[in-house]
C-alpha cells in the first residue's frame, strides 16, 4: 500500500474515533440522521468497548464463552476473533495480528433504519438490540451491517447479534466475553461516567484508537488500541479453512452450515 | 510503539478464526435467498435477551450488593481441558444440575490476575467479578475457550457411562454392559473370560513371592506383570498410586510424559541437578527483561496456559520485556499488535546447534555472569548473597580410560577427606593452586591441566566451563547456523541481546524439545540460564511456589504410609533408572567372553521409567512380557509418534496380554483395545489436589470435590463408578493393604476406613486446611455463596468435627493459595532452588551409552538427531527422499482429547498443515492444495496452508485433530451404534507420520537416546499433492 493511502486511512480511522468519543446525551434520544428514535434502556449511560489488542492473544475464550452465554446456534457467532499472519515489508519478519469482531453499536447504525418492522432498534444506553417478537427475519439489517455483525438465528428464525450481554450489564455483571478475556483486552463501559475504566482509557489512548471502518460513517462504538490502520477496513483475505477433509482427503464441508 | 507499522498483510491469511467469519455470516444470506419468514422459529425466552442465560446473581451498581439467583449456584473446582489444571468456577442449574458456563476461580492464581486473599469472604469474591466499580474487568479471572467448551464432556453422546465388557476379538468396537459387580469379578479371578483361553486375574498376578525370571533375579517379582498407566495426574493419581505402587505394588507404573515433554524435562533436570524429579523452571516474565522461547510459546500453548499468556499479553502492552520466539512455526506468540516481540524460524530438530552457537558466542565474548559462576561453594554463595552457586569451576576427571573418568575430582583423591564424607567436595583452582571448592571465594572458571595423586598417579582434569567451552567450540559459527537455518549473525544478535539483560534474561524451552538430540538441546538452552545466572532471580527462571501437599504425612492424617505397605521392586520395562552394567544378562555375557554392547534394547540408566518403552517391550517379552495393563485416560496410542503401526497387532493378541481394563469416560484410540471399560467421572465430577505445574511464584493448591452429579453407572452400594472406585473395590476384593476398613491413619495413630473416594479426598482436604496455620472456619455465607451445600453432609460424616470449618473454608474458596504478595527478597526469589546448578552434569557424565559402552557426555553439545544404533537419521532417510521435517505444536484450543466438543470443532474444525512458499513452489502445491504426506512410517492426507509462516524445508501440524476414536469411528455397545459422525476424524495427526526404529531389534519407535522420549519434532517427510 502506498504511504499516502496509508496516512489518510490512518487520518480518517483516528478522525472517526475521536469524533464518536462525545457522546452528547442531547442526541442521544433525538437520532442521527434517519434513525428512528431511540428507545427503552439507561438514557443515563452510554456503552462502549475498547479492545487493547496488544493484549489479545488469540485464544478465542471470548468466542465459545459468548457462545454459550447467548445460547448461539452451533456454527453462528456473536463474537469471533481472527488470526492473520503479517510480513515486515523491508525485513520479511513475520508476526500474527488478532482481531476480535463484534457489533459496533454504532452511534449511527445502519440496521436499524432498514428495519421494516423497527424490530431492529437502539436503546437509549447506546445498545443496539433486536425484538425477537417484532423481527420477520427479513434479514435486511444482517445485510445493512458493513461489519458481518448479525446472523439469522437458524432456531428463533430471527436477527441475532451481540446486546453487549445487555442481560448481564442490567444485573451488574460483566459481558460473557469480557468475563473470559484471558489477554485483558476486552474492556467495556459507561462512556458517560468519565470515572468508568473504559472512559479513562479513552483519554489516555484518544489519538491512538481506531475504529473498524470509518469511512462508512457508522461511529461504531468498539475501539481499538494497538490497530494497524491497514486493518480498519477489514482485510479482504482469503479465508484460511478452504476446506476441511477426511482421512482419504475427501472434502467434508463445515459441519455446522444450516 | 513502532508508528511506522512496516509489517504488512500476507495475501494469505493464517490459521483460525477468519474461518468462523466467513462461516458464521454467510448463512443469513442463503436465508435471504430462501425467502425465510420468521415464522417458523421457535420463540426464545425473552424479547430482547434471547435465549441468553439468566444471570448467576445480581449486584446492585450504586451499593454493590450482591443477590444470589436461587435456581442457580456457582462452585469452585478444577478444570481438565489441559494439564494446567486452572482453578474455575461452575455455575450449575440447581433443577437440571446441569452446567451453565464455567469461568475462572478468583482465589486461583492460574486462572487470575492477581489472586484475591485467602480472608477474603467469598461474597467479596464474587462481586470483585461483576462490573461494580469496573472490578470484574480490572481483575478477572477466565477460562479459556476449551476451558469453557470442556463442560459439554458431561453430556457428550459419546461419554460411556456404563461397564464395558468386549465382544468379539480386541479393537473390534463391540461391547456389552456388564455389572461393576461383573467387572470387578473378572477382573480380579481371570479365568475364560472371552471364550480365547483362561486369562491370569489381578489375584494371580499379585504373587510377591515368585519371580518373573529365575534366571534374571532383578526384574523382580510377578506382580511386576500388571502395568497401570495414567495420561497424567489430574488431582486423583495419589490414590492410583497408593493402589498401583504400594497395595498391589508393582514397579510398573507410567505416565504421558515421555511422549509429551520428556527430552526437555531431563535437559532441564541435567541444569538442576535433579535427574530424579527433573526439576524445571519458568521465566518470571513480569519483571524478566529478555526471554527467548525455543519450542515452547506462551499464549499458543505451554503451561501455566493462560497465567503465562495473560502475563505476556500485559508485558507486551507495558512494553517492559523485549521477547523472541524460536520455532519452525509462527505462532500466536508474536503479536504484530505491539513491538519487542519477534520469531526466529529454525528447523526442526536442530535446537542444539543454536545452543551451541549462542553459548560459544556468550563464552567467547565473556557473556555471562562471571562472577556469579566463579563462587566455587555454598560458602562463597551465602557470602555473595545467592541462594545456590555452580560447578562451573570444578575439576573433572577428563584421563582417557580411566576408571574415574567424568567423576569430579575430589577432595579425597587427593587424600584430603574421607570418600564420601561431607568434606570430600569437587576441588578446584584458586589463584592457580588445587583447592577444596567450599574453601575460596572465588576460582578459575577455565582451567586445563594435569594433576598428580597422593600416590604418583598424574590425572588430566579439565573444568566444567573448559568442558563445555570445548563442547560449544567443536563447530564453528557458520556450521550451526547453517544446521538450525538461522542466520549467523541472528545467532550472534541472540545472544549479545540475551548477554545485554545480564540476569533478567531468561530463556524457556518444552515440547519444542521432542527431537532426535532433544535431552541435548533442551540441556544447551537451560546452560544459558546458568550462564546468565538468572536462577532464583527476579526476572530470571523460577521453580515457583510448590503446594500444599496434602497426600503426604500430613498433619491430620498419613495419606502416604499405612500398615502393610509395600514398595515395588525390581527393574522397569522400560529398563530405565536402572544400569545396564547390573543386569544378568550383562553379566553372562561378559562371562561367557562376549562384549555385552551393544545391549539387545537401550537401557538409559538417566531415565524415568518411559511408558514409550513399556508398552511395545511388554508387548515383545524384554525384559520380561507383561499379563495385565491398566489404563487410566491414557491415550499412548493417539500420543506416541509410530507407536499404533508398531504395537496395534499385538496389543490385539490375547497370548501377549491377557487383560487390559480401562478406565475412562471416553473411549480413546488406546482403550479401545481394552477388555474391559471402567466408565470414569470426568471433569465437574471428580475429588483431587492439583497445583501448578510451574510458572506460579507462590504456593498454591487447589480442590476439587463432585460439584454436578457424576452421570455414570452406580454400583450396588451407590457410589458412582469411577477410578477411584475401582481401585478401592479391586483392592478390597484382594485384601490389598491401604483400603478398606483401617486403611488411614491418623496423627494419633487411629485406623480409618478407606471405602469411599471421599474417605480419602477429604482426609487430604484436612491435611490441605490445617498444615502450616490452619485455616479458619468457613462462615454460613461462605458456604452459601460457594454452593457447598452437596459438599457440606460429606465433610461432616467423614471427617472430625474440628475438620470440618477449616475444610469447607477450603473448597469454598476452591483451594488453598498463599497470597499474592511480593515473592522476591531483594533480587533474590522466595522460593529458591538450592542444589547446586550443572554445567557439568557428573550424573549424566559418568552413565554409560547401552550402544557402545561409552560414556555419555556430561555437557550439552552438538549433534544432529540420530537413530537407535547410533546412526544419523539422515544417512538412514537421507534428504533426496525424505526432503523434508515435519513438526507438531500445539494448538491454542483443541487438545488431545477435545475433538468431541463441537463449540472448539466449529471454530477450527480441522488441521490443515503449514507449509512455507518456497517449499511449495518446489513441490507443485499452491495454497489449499489436497496432499499426500509420507514418512517412512505411515501417510496421511491434508491441505496444505501455504505461507511464510514457517520455516522453509519444515511442515508444521497442528495437534489434537486426525482422530479415529473418541467418537471419529462408532462403537456398537448392546448392538447399539454410537453417532456416526464424520467430522471427528477430520484432520491429520502428526503421530501417524511416526516411525519404527529400522535399527532397533526390540521393536521401538524412534526415541531420543538418553531420556527415551518420542521423538515427534523434525520427522522425515516427501508430500505431493494429490487429485482426489
Ligand atoms: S455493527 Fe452492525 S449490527 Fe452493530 S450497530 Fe453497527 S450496523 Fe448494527
Ligand atoms: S478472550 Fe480476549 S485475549 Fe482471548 S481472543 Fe478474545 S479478546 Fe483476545
Ligand atoms: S488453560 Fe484452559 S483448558 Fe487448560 S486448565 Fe486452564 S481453563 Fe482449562
Amino acid at each position: 500500500m502506498d504511504p499516502i493511502r496509508r496516512s489518510l486511512l490512518g487520518q480518517l480511522a483516528r478522525l472517526s474515533a475521536g469524533a464518536a468519543l462525545v457522546p452528547l446525551s442531547s442526541v442521544a434520544n433525538a437520532g442521527i440522521n434517519q434513525q428512528p428514535p431511540r428507545r427503552e434502556g439507561d438514557p443515563t449511560k452510554r456503552y462502549g468497548m475498547l479492545i487493547d489488542l496488544r493484549q489479545c492473544i488469540g485464544c478465542q475464550a471470548c468466542t465459545v464463552s459468548c457462545h454459550i452465554e447467548n445460547a448461539a446456534p452451533l456454527g453462528s457467532f456473536r463474537t469471533t476473533v481472527a488470526q492473520y499472519e503479517v510480513e515486515h515489508q523491508e525485513t520479511g519478519e513475520v508476526a500474527t495480528f488478532m482481531l476480535p469482531r463484534l457489533c459496533n453499536h454504532c452511534e449511527n447504525p445502519p440496521c436499524v433504519p432498514v428495519c421494516p418492522v423497527e424490530a431492529t432498534f437502539q436503546r437509549q444506553d447506546g445498545i443496539v438490540v433486536v425484538d425477537s417478537d417484532r423481527c420477520v427475519g427479513c434479514a435486511y439489517c444482517v445485510n445493512a451491517c458493513p461489519y458481518d455483525a448479525r446472523f439469522i438465528n437458524e432456531r428463533t428464525q430471527t436477527a441475532d447479534k451481540c446486546t453487549f450481554c445487555a442481560h448481564r450489564l442490567e444485573a451488574g455483571l460483566l459481558p460473557a466475553c469480557v468475563e473470559s478475556c484471558v489477554g485483558g483486552a476486552r474492556i467495556i463501559g459507561d462512556m458517560r461516567d468519565p470515572a468508568s475504566q473504559i472512559s479513562r482509557m479513552i483519554s489516555e489512548h484518544g489519538d491512538e484508537l481506531m475504529v473498524l471502518q470509518p469511512e462508512k460513517h457508522t461511529m461504531p462504538q468498539v475501539f481499538y488500541l494497538g490497530m494497524d490502520e491497514r486493518f480498519v477496513t477489514r482485510p479482504h483475505a482469503e479465508p484460511v479453512a478452504l476446506e476441511v477433509l477426511d482421512p482419504h482427503g475427501k472434502e467434508m464441508g463445515y459441519e455446522f452450515h444450516h | 510503539m513502532d508508528k511506522s507499522r512496516r509489517r504488512f498483510m500476507k495475501g494469505a491469511v493464517a490459521a483460525g478464526g477468519v474461518a468462523t467469519f466467513a462461516a458464521g455470516y454467510s448463512d443469513p444470506l442463503l436465508k435471504m435467498g430462501k425467502g425465510v419468514t420468521g415464522s417458523a422459529g421457535e420463540k426464545p425466552n425473552h424479547r430482547i435477551h434471547d435465549n441468553s442465560l439468566v444471570p448467576e446473581y445480581t449486584v446492585d451498581p450504586q451499593s454493590g450488593e450482591l443477590t444470589l439467583n436461587p435456581d442457580q449456584r456457582v462452585a469452585f473446582t478444577v478444570c481438565y481441558g489441559c494439564t494446567t489444571k486452572c482453578g474455575v468456577r461452575v455455575r450449575v442449574d440447581k433443577a437440571t444440575d446441569q452446567v451453565l458456563r464455567v469461568s475462572g476461580n478468583p482465589y486461583n492464581p492460574l486462572s487470575s490476575d492477581e489472586h484475591l486473599p485467602m480472608r477474603t469472604p467469598v461474597v467479596d469474591a464474587l462481586r470483585g467479578l461483576s462490573a461494580y466499580g469496573d472490578q470484574g474487568q480490572q481483575n478477572r479471572s477466565t477460562a479459556c475457550a476449551r476451558g469453557n467448551a470442556m463442560m459439554a464432556q458431561i453430556d457428550s453422546p459419546f461419554r460411556v457411562t456404563h461397564c464395558l465388557k468386549r465382544v468379539g476379538g480386541r479393537g473390534g468396537r463391540e461391547w456389552q454392559k456388564i455389572s461393576f459387580e461383573q467387572l470387578i469379578e473378572e477382573v480380579c479371578e481371570g479365568g475364560d473370560l472371552f471364550g480365547e483361553g483362561e486369562v491370569d486375574g489381578l489375584r494371580a498376578i499379585h504373587d510377591h513371592d515368585t519371580l518373573i525370571d529365575p534366571e534374571n533375579p532383578e526384574y523382580g517379582p510377578r506382580a511386576n506383570q500388571l502395568m497401570v498407566m495414567e495420561a497424567t495426574d489430574y488431582g486423583r493419581s495419589a490414590l492410583l498410586k497408593r493402589f498401583t505402587m504400594n497395595a498391589f505394588a508393582t514397579r510398573n507404573y507410567g505416565h504421558h510424559g515421555s511422549y509429551c515433554g520428556l527430552a526437555y524435562r531431563m535437559g532441564s533436570g541435567a541444569v538442576m541437578d535433579d535427574l530424579a524429579k527433573n526439576a524445571h523452571t519458568k521465566p518470571d516474565i513480569q519483571n524478566a527483561r529478555f526471554i527467548l522461547y525455543v519450542g515452547t510459546a506462551p499464549s499458543q500453548a505451554g503451561n501455566p496456559f493462560k497465567r503465562q499468556g495473560r502475563l505476556i499479553a500485559q508485558a507486551r502492552a507495558a512494553g517492559t520485556l523485549d521477547y523472541v520466539v524460536v520455532d519452525p512455526g509462527l505462532n500466536a506468540s508474536v503479536s504484530h499488535a505491539a513491538d519487542h516481540n519477534r520469531w526466529v524460524p529454525i528447523l526442526p530438530g536442530t535446537d542444539s546447534a543454536l545452543a551451541m552457537g549462542m553459548i560459544q558466542w556468550l563464552l567467547n565474548n565473556e557473556g555471562y555472569a562471571k562472577g556469579f559462576l566463579e563462587l566455587p561453594g555454598q560458602p562463597a554463595a551465602d557470602a555473595a548473597n545467592e541462594a545456590t552457586h555452580t560447578n562451573a569451576t570444578h575439576l573433572v576427571i577428563d584421563t582417557e580410560g580411566h576408571p574415574r573418568r567424568g567423576r569430579f575430582l575430589r577432595a579425597s583423591d587427593l587424600n584430603q577427606a574421607e570418600a564420601g564424607s561431607e568434606a570430600d567436595v569437587p576441588m578446584v583452582v584458586a589463584d592457580g593452586e588445587l583447592v577444596a571448592s567450599d574453601s575460596v571465594m572465588a576460582a578459575e572458571l577455565f582451567v586445563n591441566r594435569e594433576v598428580a595423586l597422593a600416590d604418583g598417579e598424574t590425572l588430566r582434569v579439565r573444568s566444567s566451563m573448559t568442558l563445555l567451552r570445548d563442547a560449544a567450540n567443536e563447530q564453528d559459527l557458520a556450521t550451526y547456523a547453517e544446521h538450525c537455518g538461522i542466520p549467523e549473525d541472528t545467532i550472534v544478535d541472540l545472544a549479545r541481546r540475551f548477554a545485554s539483560h545480564g540476569r533478567r534474561a531468561v530463556t524457556n524451552s518444552h515440547g519444542g524439545m521432542m527431537s532426535g538430540h532433544g535431552f541435548y538441546a533442551a540441556f544447551g538452552m537451560q546452560m544459558l540460564n546458568v550462564l546468565a545466572g538468572n536462577h532464583n532471580r527476579k526476572g530470571g527462571s523460577a521453580v515457583g511456589g510448590g503446594q500444599f501437599n496434602g497426600v503426604g504425612e500430613g498433619p491430620r492424617y498419613d495419606l502416604a504410609n499405612f500398615p502393610g505397605k509395600r514398595g515395588p521392586q525390581g527393574v522397569f520395562l522400560s529398563r530405565s533408572r536402572f544400569p545396564y552394567e547390573k543386569s544378568s544378562e550383562y553379566q553372562r555375557k561378559v562371562a561367557a567372553g562376549k562384549n555385552p554392547y551393544p545391549a539387545r534394547a537401550p537401557w538409559r540408566s538417566l531415565a524415568p521409567p518411559t511408558l514409550t518403552e513399556h508398552l511395545p517391550s511388554a508387548l515383545d517379552g524384554y525384559p520380561y512380557p507383561i499379563k495385565a495393563v491398566i489404563g487410566c485416560m491414557a491415550n499412548p496410542i493417539y500420543g506416541q509418534a509410530g507407536l499404533e503401526a508398531l504395537i496395534a497387532d499385538k496389543l490385539k493378541d490375547p497370548k501377549r496380554l491377557g487383560l487390559f481394563v480401562a478406565i475412562d469416560g471416553f473411549l480413546n484410540e488406546t482403550n479401545r483395545y481394552a477388555d474391559y471399560i471402567v466408565p470414569d467421572s470426568v471433569m465437574y465430577e471428580v475429588w483431587g489436589f492439583t497445583s501448578a505445574w510451574k510458572g506460579n511464584l507462590g504456593k498454591m493448591t487447589t480442590a476439587c470435590w463432585p460439584v454436578v452429579e457424576p452421570r455414570q453407572q452406580k454400583s450396588e452400594e451407590g457410589e458412582p463408578v469411577s477410578m477411584d472406585s475401582f481401585f478401592i473395590a479391586v483392592a478390597k476384593r484382594l485384601g490389598l493393604a491401604g483400603f478398606g476398613d483401617e486403611a488411614i491413619p491418623d496423627a494419633e495413630g487411629n485406623l480409618h476406613p478407606l471405602h469411599l473416594a471421599e474417605d480419602f479426598y477429604l482426609r487430604a482436604a484436612a491435611n490441605v486446611a490445617m498444615q502450616g496455620e490452619p485455616l479458619p472456619a468457613a462462615d454460613e455465607s461462605d458456604i452459601v455463596h460457594a454452593g457447598l451445600a452437596p459438599l457440606m453432609p460429606r465433610i461432616e460424616r467423614t471427617l472430625k468435627p474440628e475438620e470440618h470449618g477449616p475444610v469447607a473454608y477450603l473448597y469454598a474458596r476452591g483451594g488453598r493459595f498463599e497470597d499474592f504478595k511480593d515473592h522476591f527478597k531483594g533480587e533474590n526469589l522466595t522460593s529458591a532452588w538450592k542444589r547446586t546448578l550443572c554445567v557439568y552434569n557428573e550424573q549424566v557424565g559418568t552413565s554409560i551409552d547401552t550402544r557402545n559402552g561409552e560414556l555419555n557426555r556430561g555437557v550439552p553439545f552438538y549433534s544432529m538427531p540420530k537413530l537407535a544404533d547410533g546412526s544419523a537419521m539422515r544417512e538412514v532417510f537421507t534428504e533426496e527422499e525424505w526432503p523434508l521435517l515435519a513438526f507438531s505444536f500445539k494448538s491454542n484450543l483443541m487438545n488431545s482429547y477435545a475433538i468431541g466438543l463441537e463449540r472448539l470443532r466449529m471454530i477450527k474444525p480441522y488441521n490443515p498443515v503449514m507449509m512455507h512458499r518456497q517449499d511449495a513452489e518446489r513441490f507443485g502445491i499452491s495454497h489449499g492444495d489436497t496432499i499426500r504426506i509420507e514418512s517412512p512410517g505411515g501417510s496421511v492426507v491434508a491441505l496444505a496452508l501455504v505461507g511464510e509462516g514457517v520455516m522453509p524445508g519444515a511442515l508444521g501440524i497442528e495437534h489434537g485433530y486426525g482422530h479415529r476414536d473418541l467418537g471419529a469411528t462408532p462403537h456398537v455397545i448392546d448392538g447399539e451404534s454410537q453417532p456416526d459422525l464424520e467430522w471427528l476424524r477430520a484432520g491429520i495427526n502428526i503421530n501417524n507420520l511416526g516411525f519404527k526404529d529400522p535399527t532397533r531389534s526390540v521393536a521401538g519407535t524412534w526415541l531420543e537416546p538418553i531420556s527415551g522420549a518420542a521423538v515427534r519434532q523434525g520427522l522425515p517427510i516427501r508430500v505431493t499433492h494429490i487429485d482426489v
